[in-house]
């Protein structure tokens, strides 16, 4: 149990003491500096305050923990029907390097029925080992038999550490495996780095809606556990030849058992509103025709995003006011937002300003809205536009 | 009156005045939004406009047009609603909005000195920054300080602090001559001649150019939370304001609404409203500086809702729970302007003993007239904002029936004790009205005051009333 | 239906900044409410209850103020509450809190359904509601975004999957975590603040658990540590993408495919 004593004696201004808290947790009580149960031992009092003061105490009675019998770094493949999910490939880029400096292998983990063509195209990543559960009742996800099956994979292999894509199922089945193996799992990690010589994965991640960043590490528990989002890390090449092993396992049947039936799989319904677009394309009074706002649309549908737009195109009928950014229309936060032809009224600003990137393209330099963008092109929207568009194609294969 | 036709070599004289070619526009670079302001529906393009940055420049041009006999028109940030900075005898347009400095915060006399164009989000981001806050609260947060000056703008915290008036303590103004005056003074008490403050303050730029004020602050309450008081009728709701204002804790805000809007609202913000299971509502908000004491103020309000027949009082105190409420009474005007082809709007105020019957008449000359009328305010000033929508109406059958209930409203309130306009002004769009309510004993004061002012009558000609 | 929601009381405002010179979190101490995630986790057991009745239990962790959101829920309908606050729970990262949440469940009796909001606004992880069913040894769904249909022994509900929406029929009992937006929270009662004022919320702490072994608890119980907080960079740096359109666009390509976003 870990616990905080607090030495009275080596205090000598309690108050000074008490303000180094950021929880608010220390008060003062007859003349005694206390600690009340809002304590998140963050450990400031010990670190920042008077030396000696607030003594971090540490009683351990668990079995230190042999890191060396945990080896290699193991990638969660995403897949729905045996269709690989992209971020999966992000992951093995990142497990290479992070193995790489442990000089251990990196694994694949692949849950599914009738996944032996996700298997061998994962052949092409420079994984070293591919781990295939293959079995009809795992076609699609449960909970239940897909956390069986993972437990089963950690207890055979020791992983050093685990990646997890934080798609919508991995965000549910890595804190269930890591609440089984009893482990520490963070979410969302940004930054991901290897230790050589504790083995100990360097984990950051934000917190408090990404107004605060985290560094965290999991020292005394084995296996480590990340999920990563989609689009933070970068894929790993594919290669022509083919590389690593494919190993096929099999899992009693009384293990996957689910007290779950998927009855229907939808369609999710097309996201209408701009709130949730993670990419805008706005186009402003300087869009002159229709054609042109068809353009910015193919724009749009070209980053999966989708078309809003300012007042005046509102009231003339171009775009609908649900479409509409603005003090008196929608506030956004995307991570893109592409201005067209918008010369940035505070109104417009106000509704925009806190998305990751803002790029803004008008003819005229002067325009308010460079202010706020982070990427400026001064040209004729007509002109880049068109060129925009060819040049993403190319660019997706298209 | 006949004023000097715009030439070029007036345009070649002001630039000359300026010296940026960047801020005075002319012909094509005229953009068409200078035509008009939020609404819309008074159109005319001024010949040339002129981004003041000083009030030297102010003056500058306001001397040539004096000297020249032009019509000046000044424009802040254009979103007045009865169209008083639209120019429509042309001429030349001052648009004060690049004059946006905050140039100075007197922490000892609690003032905030101010450009004309700082924004109202400005004043309250800055303000805040240093827990002060200057409590007029009209709905558009950006519009200028010195357009919400000229329509004396209330807003939603009236009930309890007042309107913008309460809260100008000094004023820098251009007179038609171009001469620069300051009126009133960092003083907390005035008793020195005619206050010629007041009367620059609501007068839709006919009698000067505002080109800097002094303001009024107040330390910030800490909290502020809502109560959102359904009511299974609106007469019941109304019913009980005299009540809520008679009581001894006064709300900061107390507003109504009805079904039908909050719908129109979810509808266009594509967000549910907290409740909308009532007929009708009252929101009424309330501040102080501890939750404790913010709880203590609401509650005697909340129990006599209760006893007038509310069917809840329903709590919002955290920001999620305000913005689900106040965003949506923000868009309320947007909201019912999508659910419609076009619209014109009412701005009556009647005294609050009279809101009620007021409220009601809405619906009949909705009927009588056969045009659909959405309304919603401010309940606990008397002032009600109605707005006429066109639908399905062929423009002049628009005209027609707007025109006539327009007429019947004013009537209405005029009866009652009220005026033609709250907090939007007269304008352009609402001269009519104001004559054919106003005694015209005080019309002809008015008059006087404006030649007194604008012997040449170039300052915003063909406002608030005819010379 | 027995449901029990689990809640947390978070910082009034998500805009705490670090002090770069301390790496202090700076934050409005006495500034608190609900996790807003949890209000729809509330609401949809209130819809729950309307439809097919049975009683509403919260539950929280946290200091003694903690009580002050127990009391929002009785506010808009709850029926029960009760609080885990123990100085032996401090410093809980998601595996110690998850464990703690699961012991004070399994301490307040059965329950066929636990509701969860999707995340909170101070952790951001969306961890807690799938580990308390592995704690809790039940069926979890995350992700619902609609409840379709409620059985005497199931439930069938709408799951959020990356490229589609799946229908889950779950057997009772079973956790499922809900996003944003399945329903619009209610807004607290007054009439039933004042009705429910005297109602007594229980504290357990460590004493009243199955499981009193400290060292699953609190910082001990906690495999992941906090290193160290610190600000995020923002982006603050203006780049002009400048030449002949073709080269402008060029440029903003690579720029957006170097962004991830294409």
């Amino acid at each position: 149990m870990a616990r905080l004593k607090v030495h009275q004696d080596k205090i000598d201004d309690p108050e000074a003491l008490v303000a180094v808290c950021p929880f608010g947790s220390m008060s003062v009580k007859d003349g005694n500096v206390v600690i009340d149960d809002s304590c998140r031992m963050c450990l400031n009092c010990v670190n920042t305050g008077p030396k000696g003061a607030v003594e971090f105490i540490v009683e351990k009675k668990k079995k230190p923990l042999k890191k060396e019998r945990w080896q290699g770094v193991a990638v969660y493949v995403a897949q729905v029907d045996g269709e690989i999910h992209p971020v999966t490939y992000e992951l093995i880029g990142k497990a290479k390097e992070l193995a790489g400096k442990l000089h251990q292998p990196v694994y694949a983990l692949l849950i599914g029925s009738q996944v032996q063509a996700a298997a061998k195209e994962l052949q092409h990543y420079g994984i070293d080992k591919i781990f295939v559960y293959d079995d009809p009742k795992l076609a699609r996800f449960a909970i239940e038999p897909y956390t069986a099956v993972f437990e089963r994979f950690i207890k055979q292999n020791k992983p050093n550490s685990i990646l997890v894509g934080a798609t919508t199922v991995g965000r549910q089945l890595a804190p269930r495996v890591a609440a089984r193996m009893r482990t520490g799992l963070t979410a969302d990690t940004t930054i991901l780095d290897m230790d050589a010589k504790s083995t100990d994965l360097s984990q950051i991640r934000p917190a408090f809606g990404g107004n605060i960043i985290a560094h965290i590490v999991t020292p005394n528990n084995r296996p480590q556990m990340a999920t990563v989002r989609y689009k933070v890390m970068d894929a790993a090449p594919r290669q022509e030849e083919i590389s690593g092993e494919i190993v096929e396992k099999k899992i009693n049947e009384k293990k996957l058992v689910s007290n779950e039936k998927i009855i229907d799989i939808i369609p999710k319904p097309a996201e209408q509103s701009i709130e949730s677009a993670d990419v805008l394309v706005a186009a402003g009074r300087g869009v002159k025709s229709k054609a042109e706002l068809d353009q910015l649309k193919e724009l749009a549908n070209l980053l999966g995003g989708q078309l809003a737009g300012t007042r005046p195109l509102v009231e003339n009928g171009w775009i609908d006011v649900r479409q509409q950014i603005g003090l008196s229309g929608r506030t956004v936060r995307p991570k893109l937002i592409i201005c067209v032809g918008i010369s940035g009224a505070i109104q417009f600003i106000a509704g925009m300003d806190n998305a990751d990137n803002i790029v803004a393209i008008n003819n005229d330099p002067k325009a308010t809205i460079f202010k706020s963008a982070h990427y400026c092109l001064v040209g004729d929207q007509s002109d880049i536009i068109p060129q925009l568009i060819a040049d993403i194609k190319a660019r997706k294969g298209e | 009156m006949a004023y000097k036709t715009f030439t070029k070599e007036d345009y070649t004289a002001i630039l000359d005045l300026i010296n940026d070619n960047d801020r005075v526009l002319y012909q094509d670079a005229i953009q068409e939004e200078y035509g008009h302001d939020e609404l819309g529906g008074t159109e005319s393009l001024p010949d040339v406009v002129v981004l003041a940055a000083s009030t030297a420049d102010v003056s500058k041009v306001m001397t040539y047009a004096y000297e020249n006999n032009i019509p000046v028109t000044a424009r802040g940030a254009g979103t007045g609603l009865v169209g008083a900075c639209v120019p429509i005898e042309h001429g030349i347009l001052i648009d004060i909005s690049k004059m946006d400095q905050i140039l100075e915060l007197d922490e000892d006399n609690l003032t905030l000195t101010v450009q004309p164009g700082v924004l109202l989000m400005t004043i309250g981001d800055y303000t805040a920054e240093h827990d002060l806050f200057f409590p007029p609260d009209p709905g558009e947060k950006s519009a200028t300080i010195a357009g919400n000056i000229a329509t004396n703008a209330g807003g939603m915290r009236a009930v309890k602090y007042g309107v913008t008036r309460d809260f100008v303590r000094e004023l820098e103004v251009v007179l038609p001559t171009g001469k620069v005056v300051t009126f009133g003074g960092k003083v907390v008490k005035n008793s020195s001649g005619l206050d010629l403050k007041d009367l620059i303050i609501g007068s839709e730029g006919i009698l000067g150019i505002i080109t800097k004020a002094v303001l009024k602050l107040l330390p910030a309450p800490k909290k502020v939370i809502s109560l959102l008081v359904p009511f299974p009728t609106l007469r019941q709701a109304i019913d009980t304001v005299p009540e809520i204002v008679r009581s001894e804790n006064v709300p900061i805000a107390i507003e109504f609404m009805e079904q039908d809007v909050i719908l129109d609202a979810e509808e266009y913000l594509g967000k549910k409203f907290p409740d909308h299971s009532a007929d009708a509502y009252l929101l009424l908000r309330f501040d102080g500086n501890t939750d404790e004491e913010v709880e203590k103020a609401y509650q005697p309000v909340a129990d006599l809702c209760l006893k007038q027949g509310a069917v809840d009082v329903f709590i919002s105190d955290t920001q999620e729970r305000e913005d689900s409420i106040w965003k949506a009474r923000s868009a309320f005007l947007e909201a019912i302007k999508g659910s419609t082809t076009d619209m014109d709007e009412l701005d009556t105020v009647v005294p609050r003993s009279k809101v009620n019957e007021m409220v009601a008449y809405f619906p009949e000359v909705s009927k009588e007239q056969g045009i659909r009328i959405k309304s919603f305010g401010h309940a606990g000033d008397g002032n009600l904002h109605a707005y006429m929508l066109k639908d399905d109406l062929s423009e002049a059958e628009f005209q027609k029936r707007m025109t006539k209930t327009m007429e019947l409203v004013y009537e209405k309130a005029h009866n009652l004790g009220g005026l033609v306009s709250g907090e939007h002004g007269i304008g352009y769009a609402k001269k009519r009205y104001l004559k054919e309510t106003m005694d015209p004993v005080n019309l002809e004061l008015m008059r006087g005051i404006k030649k007194t002012f604008d012997p040449k009558n170039i300052l915003n000609p063909n406002k608030v009333f005819d010379v | 239906m027995n449901i029990l929601v689990c809640i947390k009381q978070v910082p009034g405002s998500s805009e705490v900044k670090v002090d770069p010179d301390t790496g202090l979190l700076i934050r409005d101490g006495d500034n608190v409410k609900m996790n807003p995630y949890d209000l729809f986790a509330l609401e949809t057991a209130l819809r729950l209850k309307k439809e097919k009745g049975g009683e509403i239990t919260v539950l929280s962790m946290g200091p003694q103020a903690a009580k002050a959101v127990i009391e929002e829920a009785f506010a808009m309908g709850a029926d029960h509450g009760a609080l885990l606050s123990d100085r032996r729970f401090g410093g809980a990262d998601v595996l110690a809190t998850s464990y703690a949440l699961s012991q004070g469940i399994k301490a307040l009796g059965d329950f066929d359904l636990i509701l969860c909001g999707k995340q909170t606004t101070d952790g951001d992880t969306a961890q807690v509601g799938p580990e308390i069913s592995e704690y809790l040894e039940i069926p979890a769904v995350a992700n619902v975004t609609k409840i379709r249909e409620v059985t005497d022994e199931t439930m069938t509900v709408e799951m959020d999957m990356p490229n589609q929406l799946e229908v889950v029929e779950v057997a009772f009992p079973c956790l499922l975590t809900v996003e944003k937006d399945i329903y619009q929270p209610r807004l607290p009662s007054y009439v039933l603040k004042k009705a429910t004022a005297d109602r007594k919320i229980p504290i357990y702490s460590l004493d009243d658990m199955d499981d009193q072994d400290e060292n699953n608890y609190g910082l001990s119980g906690s495999p992941t540590q906090v290193k160290k907080i610190f600000p995020p960079e923002t982006n603050t740096t203006q780049t002009m993408l400048e030449g002949t359109a073709e080269e402008q666009a060029k440029k903003l390509t690579t720029t957006l495919a170097d962004l991830k976003l294409i």
